[in-house]
């Protein structure tokens, strides 16, 4: 008796075991369907049928594109990446043949491309024909940042992101527009609520985790394993600059409020000023662009783009910053070159950099020189009859892009905190009195200049 | 199991199999046995543990990767849960109407649709019309039958309507004084039993279904001139049909699915929502060779008058040269209808909360427009401005197409535009033909970009100053002494009668007999001669040959002009200096011309045409044209009226007014 039913048990337990591997086989099979072997691509990215699925879909996509006459032009920056290291031998042969599936093969998840907004129509039966081919296709829309700006202008929202998905592949389409300051804009991509969070695993998707900001980029005409696509011409810099892209928007509500508080200055003075502004900053830009230097705006006018989105009328100067890194000395001569003859320089460059230059109608641009530390960054200031050196400290910051007066500039991402840390808290509050010396929240004293050097640390023209 | 070590204590059996042997010895030995059951029954509890713990763990980062996947791409804004009028079964609406002096209302199953009880507006025939269907509002309109015309606007309206709507109609203070027999018939044909005997100050209301049965109707007459009817409240019940019933059966298409929505949910645009040949909503105008328009944005600047905006995007979209994709609609305000027509086109509408009041509202929402146009084509370095109540003549982005390099080049120029103010049928001739003027004249043109953002927008007035941006526009700190290009003949037609400044007097007098071009590819002439100094030497070169009329003759005669054809006249009025407008005032008067301010003069010098002759007026000695009069010839003056009469704008205020 006690025999028999030790071997029940054991047949018993063998057969639950037998259950369970069966279930967990079949979990295993149902999960990997549902998950379109993303999550597993890596296992599976080893097998030739994957890879070549990848180059179908995309061979696919861009027959799609082109027999709606939409041009786009790859951005990936996986197969730009490997592009880059062979891109004198695809340049060279556009037409050859290629041997292997060398690009459009690499394991991955997604293909990027990028399409500008302007060339195409929105015409609805692009995804038709989509759908027909087999693709499944998801648009993220969002609010027109070209009209957030505007006092309570409310127009239709405007696609940012599409995704096109095909078998186990998916591609991510970026719409690219043009925005004053002759650049290019793409959104961020955020998912309303009834949008199927699993459609594609967004987090893998290499853009849309921010809004960026572009140069419009030159295009060439390439043939990648068999497929004729358009890349940016130059892919290195392209990557570069898509590794910070980063863009933020003006904060126009917060914008609005403040001027409900405080309304707009808007006496002939101070439109006056604000046309002389943009314009000098306009041509500091370019000057600064041309030679190739990085700069951000900085003190009045940053706060003046943070807290109004616009030129402060009443502080009566445009401010620069630079890294010391930075330094050029053709700076000078630059802006000399430009109109603006150099009003005075303060320090040197192994110390307290600044420089200031004479714009039209007692309009200065001041270029400050920002030194890093470990644990902060801070630039100088010098009093000119007394010799006193300031130093002004500001916690560490990245620089993203933003628009401002019709220009792409830099700012810092942190600008919270930059602006705090120079007018304290109480930044939202206009203040017409500004003393450089002791206003500002962190201003340091910083010693005196040794007199046998004031000729060189304090040029005054 | 080679590895298997047989217990010394038991000797093999070597003539059966290994395996039997084994199993032999297992039972056998209970001690063995029982450990080999019990390492079984261990090895498959471990093996279930491992299992579930597998399975769960699958799970949980499966789970977590979902989550991770999508948390960083949120939308941070709430959505709010889109409320959803329940959609009811109910087959029969319950419908009130209320006709009075002061006040009418609409209300339909408890909702009420139209309220105006507003002072000194909203007087005449208020019509709504429902959709048989559903019940919902398909057009709300108000049709002033005091004044003339508005009659013949709502019997175009009502035979604009499908069949098997429901119609309902109500009085405010009067709506019988230009109510004339068409009219009156039209609404006897829908089966009001009043409508033919309704007079002066009655009340009235009425509901019907086009082509079909009357719900009811109530009138109360006013007893004396000087006294209304009593105020009129209609309950009824109206029956509703099935949907299929309420909807046209058109192929399936794009632009079929465009039209659907829209006539699903309007009515009055007449054959577009035709059931059996409903009129087209793509045109295809023929391309322009070398169009220099192209990709110049055209803002549509537009209020709540769909109708309006409906003709003039038909005429627009029509036009030859047309580039749909850089057309956008600014609608004042968040009206629905209006941005039904703009999706029906298949364009771009942008709404715009409404700032201010009346001239200060049109003239943010003018800026608002403009700065708007140009974010969104920042590479534009021009933007085409039309307004919803203009028609667009055919030639109008040739016209564009052949002049905009002079907005581009000539820094003494202010702006291009379709409108000529003095072009009337019987004073404009030549569609080749262009001027260069000192005013501003709107009503489609052209504004440079560098003009807008550096020097209108920054000091555009503010929302408390109650100014017409127009009129600011042409004010000397803004213009600066520049000029505008405009035609002879223009390119645009100002069809709009109800509006903030316009009436149906002030339209008829100024507006109607307007002359508008609807000749196809006009090759413009001499359009160089337009740059600034060439056309003084084009001016002195016309004067030169232009023969001197005989002053002794009243100007305002036709007969002071000859009977010729072609020729060039040249006549001198009194004008002390550059703002004395006195004699070209009472001349603009007796000629049907623009006079309720000056228009269209180039120092001093006025060009329009008389009996198909070019016919100049040059100001005397204030034009530096004065040179070229005779010393023989007197300038004329002529003298203004009495004070009373002086009052010109007077119909536009009296119209205003309630009767």
């Amino acid at each position: 008796m006690q025999k028999i039913n030790k071997n029940a048990v054991l047949a018993l337990l063998s057969l639950t075991s037998l259950v369970f591997l069966l279930f967990q086989l079949y979990y295993y099979k149902f999960y990997l369907s549902q998950k379109n072997g993303a999550v597993f691509s890596k296992v599976r990215g080893s097998q030739s049928g994957q890879d070549s699925t990848r180059w179908h879909v995309v061979r696919k996509f861009l027959g799609l594109l082109s027999s709606h006459n939409i041009p786009v032009y790859l951005i990936d920056p996986l197969i730009l990446g490997l592009v880059d290291k062979d891109f004198e031998q695809i340049r060279s042969s556009p037409d050859g043949p290629s041997p292997e599936c060398k690009y459009f093969c690499a394991p991955r998840d997604f293909t990027t491309f990028a399409l500008l907004d302007k060339t195409w129509k929105h015409e609805v039966g692009l995804f038709r024909t989509a759908e027909k081919m087999g693709f499944q296709w998801l648009k993220i829309i969002n609010k027109d940042p070209r009209l957030d700006g505007m006092d309570d202008l409310s127009g239709i929202e405007i696609p940012l992101h599409y995704i096109f998905k095909l078998a186990s592949h998916a591609i991510h389409l970026v719409v690219f527009y043009e925005r004053s300051g002759n650049y290019l804009w793409h959104g961020p991509l955020r998912l309303k609520q009834h949008m199927d969070r699993k459609f594609v695993p967004f987090r893998k998707l290499h853009f849309g985790r921010y809004p960026g900001a572009y140069e419009k980029p030159e295009l060439l005409l390439v043939s990648i394993d068999d497929l004729k696509v358009q890349i940016p011409k130059n892919p290195s810099s392209f990557l570069e600059e898509m590794s910070h892209s980063r863009f933020l928007e003006c904060r126009y509500r917060e914008a609005r409020a403040f001027f409900q508080l405080y309304p707009d200055d808007a006496s002939l003075d101070a439109v006056e000023f604000r046309k002389k502004a943009k314009s000098l900053l306009h041509l500091a830009a370019l000057t600064l662009n041309n030679l190739g230097v990085k700069f951000w705006l900085s003190s009045g006018t940053c706060l003046g783009w943070y807290r109004q989105c616009n030129v402060i009328p009443h502080s009566k100067d445009v401010d620069l910053g630079v890294f010391i890194r930075d330094y050029k000395a053709d700076i000078i001569p630059a802006f000399q070159k430009a109109g603006l003859p150099l009003k005075h320089k303060f320090g040197k460059v192994e110390d307290s950099l600044e420089l200031s230059f004479q714009g039209e109608d007692d309009v200065k641009l001041d270029i400050f020189f920002f030194y890093e530390e470990d644990d902060h960054i801070w630039n100088g200031g010098t009093q000119a009859k007394s010799g006193k050196k300031f130093k002004y400290l500001f916690p560490k910051f990245t620089l993203c892009w933003t628009e401002f007066v019709e220009l792409k500039v830099h700012v810092p991402c942190e600008t919270l905190q930059y602006v705090e840390a120079n007018y304290g808290p109480d930044w939202k509050v206009p203040v017409k009195t500004w003393d450089w010396k002791s206003s500002p929240s962190n201003v340091q004293y910083n010693g005196v200049w040794p007199v046998d050097e004031w000729d060189d640390v304090i040029q005054i023209y | 199991m080679d590895e298997w070590k047989p217990n010394p204590a038991i000797k093999p059996h070597k003539k059966r199999s290994w395996y039997l042997a084994w199993k032999y010895k297992l039972m056998n030995q209970r001690a063995l046995r029982k450990l080999c059951q019990t390492g079984a029954v261990l090895f498959l509890l471990v093996t279930v543990i491992v299992n579930i713990k597998l399975i769960l763990d699958t799970r949980r980062a499966a789970y977590e990767e979902e989550e991770e996947s999508a948390q960083d791409y949120d939308d941070e804004m709430l959505n709010v849960e889109v409320l959803r009028h329940p959609v009811s079964n109910k087959k029969v609406l319950d419908v009130e109407v209320y006709s009075s002096r002061s006040k009418v209302y609409v209300a339909v199953d408890g909702t009420t649709v139209l309220e105006d009880e507003a002072r000194e507006q909203g007087r005449g025939i208020h019509v709504i019309v429902l959709n048989q269907a559903t019940g919902h509002v398909m057009a709300k309109r108000v049709f002033d039958t005091y004044s003339p015309h508005e009659d013949e606007a709502m019997v175009l309206f009502l035979n604009m309507v499908a069949r098997g709507r429901i119609l309902i109609f109500t009085i405010k203070d009067e709506g019988s004084f230009h109510l004339k027999d068409t009219a009156k018939n039209v609404l006897k044909s829908l089966g009001s039993q009043v409508a033919p005997f309704l007079s002066w100050r009655d009340m009235w209301t009425f509901v019907g279904k086009k082509g079909g049965e009357v719900y009811g109707e109530k009138h109360a007459k006013s007893p004396a001139l000087s006294t209304w009817g009593d105020p009129v409240l209609l309950k009824t019940e109206v029956h509703l049909t099935s949907v299929e019933d309420a909807e046209c059966h058109w192929p399936d298409t794009e632009l079929n699915r465009r039209r659907k929505r829209f006539c699903s949910k309007v009515e009055g645009y007449g054959s577009v929502c035709s059931c059996k040949d409903p009129t087209p909503i793509e045109f295809n105008p023929d391309p322009l060779k070398d169009n220099k328009v192209f990709d110049v944005p055209v803002a549509v600047i537009a209020g709540n008058r769909p109708n309006y905006l409906y003709r003039m995007l038909r005429s627009l979209l029509s036009a030859q040269g047309v580039n749909p994709q850089m057309i956008t609609v600014f609608i004042d305000g968040y009206y629905e209808e209006p941005m039904d027509v703009v999706e029906l086109f298949g364009l771009s509408g942008i709404q715009h909360t409404p700032i201010s009041i009346k001239n200060a509202r049109v003239s943010q929402h003018y800026k608002a427009s403009l700065t708007a146009t140009f974010n969104l084509f920042p590479d534009a370095k021009f933007a085409v401005v039309l307004e919803e109540d203009l028609d667009i003549s055919v030639d109008f982005f040739s016209f564009l197409s052949q002049s905009i390099h002079l907005l581009e080049e000539d820094e003494s120029l202010y702006c291009i535009s379709a409108w000529n103010d003095q072009g009337y049928e019987h004073t404009a001739e030549d569609p080749s033909l262009l001027y260069r003027v000192e005013t501003m004249p709107g009503l489609g043109w052209v504004l440079r970009k560098s003009l807008y953002k550096d020097e209108l927008e920054p000091k555009w007035p503010t929302p408390e100053k109650l100014w017409d941006w127009d009129m600011w526009m042409r004010m000397p700190e803004q213009r600066k002494g520049r000029e505008c290009i405009i035609p002879d003949i223009s390119r645009s037609y100002h069809f709009g009668i109800v509006g903030l400044n316009m009436n149906g007097y002030f339209h008829e007098a100024y507006f109607k007999k307007h002359k508008f071009n609807t000749v196809p590819n006009v090759q413009l002439k001499n359009v160089e001669s337009l740059r600034k100094d060439a056309y003084e030497t084009e001016i002195h070169r016309l004067l030169g040959e232009a023969e001197v009329l005989d002053h002794s003759k009243n100007p305002c005669e036709d007969s002071f002009v000859p009977d010729t054809e072609g020729r060039v006249y040249v006549m001198f009025i009194r004008m002390e200096q550059e703002a004395d407008f006195t004699t070209w005032t009472q001349l603009a008067k007796c000629l049907h011309i623009w006079d309720l301010d000056v228009r269209g003069n180039h120092k001093g010098l006025w060009r329009l045409f008389r009996k198909k002759n070019h016919f100049l007026v040059v100001g005397v000695p204030a034009s530096p044209y004065s040179s070229k009069k005779p010393s023989s010839v007197t300038p004329i003056y002529m003298e203004p009226p009495a004070k009373e009469e002086g009052a010109v704008a007077v119909p536009a205020v009296a119209a205003a007014e309630q009767t």
